[in-house]
């Protein structure tokens, strides 16, 4: 089948191809597997719904209003909608043009998104912290300082990892890993702003222009040939929305980075008696199509037992952290974080493993919430604990 | 429609029964209520506008906005998974939509009764994923079956494609709540199967498009999951080869679940060897013996009339595509409609005939490649075809000039102008071919008896003469 939504060269033009044909269609089979239609229940809010939307609104039949910019900002862009639509249509991406046609037209940016916005402005990071506060992931380091060499890799930590301070487990895992396995790397500490992975979903395009720019003249000024990030959302975006512009720098999430030393046994990992399941992140999985490595990586555990939830792989279910939904929709984040648990411990797992940031901030909070018998895990994390030389620091 | 000021005060009241968010109001929420996917002129597709939406999740909560509607005798249209594709859902007369899909709740399962008890805004899948982690089915699978809701189903009198060894939904009510227009509850019967006892009520409300009241609860039959499932798939040259096999099949005493003859324009990709465009499936359920015994029948009729049986693979691919072929599929064809007539078997020949050589072909009206031929193998005898509709006003005109002249050949040829999409606004002049004026009048009756003010989706399902507010 034709993929209607490549037909349109233009960015903005797709938006309006995905709506068109999504109206003929009017199916609905988006709804099936949506993660935030499943718990609102209301169709205006599910890929068809917004589709509907879109497509008044180019038509001059709605003129967007509050509401419209709710209804906008309520998808995860997790893309498991195009997995139930047989014509595989891109909802999240009309989605996420949408939101930037209406930021255009001059609508208000949702409150609870204009924080992040002003501390992306002020700070390079959407959560308000000191641009200092970059380096606190680093402050234990047992990995040695080394001075950056030309051809290095660099490790881009993301906002996320470094600033919340439940997370700082994983840049000192992964700093620990490629310390002990690749030689020479750098770390940006401070100097590193974000990937604009936050801004470029609100549909802020001016500012995504500006923090892509940042970045990749420092990933270029830094001599680095390979990027490598714990984070998914860092990796979808410096990977694929700054197009050519890091031309002969390889891009790497951490568990390709992870995977390779282990395949080339300059990792090796102590066994672990356990049943563990694993999350696929939206912007690792669906975005990246990387679902094998983080599973072969888990396979290199002895003793491990990896089963998968009822939806896996490409129909993974999102935590409810993606899209900015979790900013602008908190509960219902919680109560989409909350199924995805549920679905982990009806397969009897002590362990959740994710490879992502906002996966095991929500599926973390989620487990707590339920007071769950499942744990989750970084998966740097728990490869560097098992790892011959021992732990990264402390977390 | 109702004016402004009105408009108001009733979301008002509303917002007071229901809660504010279960209230839909503005342009952006209701712009998806205008229409469902019936093809009305795509340049008309915004003529008709609800003039609120409501999700209530309770009968109580239906019952409530039912009885404001009575008292100002403003339109409701009740709603399920919103697939319909004949307009039913269309509010042709303004008014408020009442959308069920909050309404998803399981009751109860009676596992030595089998019997399930479910609000009517569940999804099929929802509802038979449910009952498969119980050891149950409810067997009713339809191309809409993901988002398709059971009050949708029982409302259409929706097809299953395995109607011929466990019957469609039609079959499997047993009892249900509806609210009446006039704010009071009906409970049809008691939750059995079998009775001889006072009047069916609950086939009245089987397929009547929400226009006598809004069904809220189902007590429906479900069968234990069987042991063994399989499918024959099977190619020959073209259909009406195919058509021999399945008429071979009918008349045989293998009770299969269901099955479908068509021409099919990706038959290679589906296993077929080059050339051979008659595609032919049959479903199987039961004990182990019973399926291993009834594929080896099914197998010797295929081979004796010169099909080719295709392999395990892509049998299996096939039986979980099913309903994945209805999805989509209007992305890629557009502007296209769908024939679900009912032939009787010996006028299948006769009726495509007519079908393709004079009526459509004088309207100008094409087949969509692979859709020219579609039999429903069993007792429901949907004989079907897909078609691109001509754009524009002319085309329009056209294509209902070519319906009238479907639904006449159909109902003369002894069959019915839709087996399983319902009227709605598509077909209500139409179905004066289909009805005796007695048995219209009884239909009338029996709507100013239930809905004396016709508020119930009204303009839907009967002609126009039985009123409209």
């Amino acid at each position: 089948m034709t993929d209607p939504s490549t037909q349109a060269d233009d960015v903005g033009e797709m938006m309006e191809a995905v709506s068109e044909s999504c109206v003929y269609c009017r199916c609905g089979c988006c709804k099936d597997g949506c993660p935030v239609y499943e718990e609102v229940l209301e169709e205006s809010m599910s890929p068809k719904g917004r589709n509907e939307l879109i497509r008044a609104v180019l038509k001059g039949i709605v003129e967007p209003d509050e509401r419209a910019m709710r209804i906008a900002y309520s998808c995860l862009l997790c893309r498991r909608d195009e997995e139930s639509c047989g014509a595989r249509l891109k909802n999240s991406e009309a989605v996420e043009q949408f939101r930037a046609f209406l930021l255009r037209r001059g609508l208000e940016m949702l409150p609870e998104h204009r924080d992040l916005a002003n501390s992306l402005r002020n700070y390079g990071n959407p959560w308000g912290q000191a641009r200092s506060s970059r380096k606190r992931w680093a402050s234990a380091a047992t990995w040695s300082q080394r001075a950056p060499q030309p051809g290095s890799n660099l490790l881009f930590v993301g906002c996320t990892f470094a600033l919340d301070r439940s997370l700082l487990a994983t840049p000192r895992a992964v700093a620990s890993i490629m310390d002990k396995t690749g030689g020479s790397f750098q770390v940006m500490l401070e100097d590193e702003v974000c990937c604009g992975s936050t801004i470029k979903r609100i549909g802020e395009e001016r500012m995504f222009s500006e923090l892509r720019k940042a970045n990749c003249e420092s990933i270029l000024f830094s001599g680095a040939r390979r990027v490598v990030t714990p984070c998914s959302g860092c990796y979808k975006t410096i990977a694929q929305d700054y197009g050519d512009m890091l031309q002969g720098v390889e891009v790497m999430h951490s568990t390709q980075y992870i995977l390779e030393v282990l395949r080339s046994q300059r990792l090796r990992v102590a066994g672990l008696d356990a049943t563990v399941t694993y999350h696929d992140p939206c912007h690792l999985g669906r975005y990246a199509g990387i679902y094998d490595e983080p599973r072969e990586i888990l396979g290199f555990i002895s003793g491990l037992s990896l089963v998968e939830m009822r939806n896996s792989r490409e129909l993974s279910m999102c935590c409810g952290g993606g899209g900015g939904v979790k900013t602008a929709y908190g509960d219902l984040s919680l109560r989409v974080a909350r199924k995805r648990v549920r679905e982990a411990e009806r397969t009897g797992a002590s362990i959740l493993v994710t490879a992502c940031p906002f996966c095991v901030q929500t599926l973390s909070a989620a487990s707590e919430s339920l007071d769950s018998s499942v744990t989750v895990e970084e998966i740097s994390v728990l490869v560097d604990r098992l790892s011959a030389d021992g732990g990264g620091g402390e977390s | 429609m109702i004016d402004g000021e009105e408009r108001e005060e009733v979301r008002r009241l509303l917002v007071g029964m229901l809660g504010e968010e279960k209230v839909l109001w503005r342009a952006a929420d209701t712009v998806l209520y205008r229409k469902d996917t019936y093809r009305i002129p795509f340049e008309s597709d915004y003529e008709y506008a609800p003039d609120l939406v409501v999700l209530p999740e309770t009968s109580d909560e239906v019952r409530e906005v039912v009885r404001l509607a009575s008292e100002r005798r403003i339109p409701l249209i009740p709603k399920g998974g919103g697939s319909n594709r004949t307009g039913m859902l269309v509010p042709i007369h303004g008014g408020i939509i009442v959308d069920t899909i909050k309404m998803d709740g399981i009751m109860e399962l009676n596992h030595r009764d089998l019997h399930v008890t479910a609000q009517t805004g569940v999804t099929l899948k929802k509802l038979e994923e449910y009952l498969n982690e119980h050891g149950f089915t409810l067997t009713q699978e339809q191309g809409s079956h993901r988002m398709a809701t059971v009050g949708g189903a029982i409302s259409t009198s929706a097809f299953s494609r395995k109607n011929q060894k466990h019957g469609t939904i039609a079959n499997r009510v047993m009892s249900l709540e509806v609210v009446l227009a006039d704010g009071r509850k009906l409970r049809t019967g008691p939750k059995v199967l079998y009775t001889s006892t006072g009047i069916g009520l609950h086939h009245l409300f089987i397929g009547a498009e929400g226009t006598l009241g809004i069904v809220t609860e189902a007590t429906l039959r479900v069968e234990p999951l069987p042991e063994e499932r399989d499918m024959v798939l099977a190619f020959f040259d073209d259909f009406w080869r195919a058509n021999d096999a399945a008429q071979r099949l009918m008349s045989s005493c293998v009770t299969f679940t269901g099955g479908e003859a068509y021409e099919a324009a990706d038959a290679e990709s589906l296993g077929a060897p080059e050339g051979k465009k008659g595609l032919f499936y049959v479903g199987l359920d039961g004990t182990r013996g019973e399926v291993e015994a009834e594929r080896e029948y099914v197998r010797g009729i295929v081979r004796e009339l010169g099909g080719v049986i295709a392999d395990e693979e892509h049998t299996r691919a096939y039986m979980d595509r099913y309903t994945e072929q209805w999805c989509g599929a209007r992305v890629e064809t557009r502007f296209e409609d769908v024939l679900t007539t009912y032939v009787p078997m010996d006028r299948i020949e006769e009726f495509y005939d007519r079908l393709w050589g004079d009526i459509m072909k004088r309207h100008g009206i094409r087949p969509i490649p692979g859709d020219r031929y579609g039999l429903d193998v069993g007792r429901y005898k949907m004989v079907g075809g897909r078609y691109k509709v001509p754009e524009g006003a002319d085309g329009w005109r056209e294509y209902q000039a070519a319906l009238e002249e479907v639904a006449t050949l159909a109902t003369e040829l002894g069959g019915s102008i839709s087996s399983c999409h319902g009227v709605g606004i598509q077909h209500k002049e139409n179905i004066r071919l289909e009805y005796t004026e007695v048995a219209l009048d009884v239909m009338r009756g029996i709507k100013r008896i239930l809905d004396p003010e016709n508020i119930m989706n009204p303009g839907k399902k009967l002609p126009d003469d039985v009123g409209s507010p």
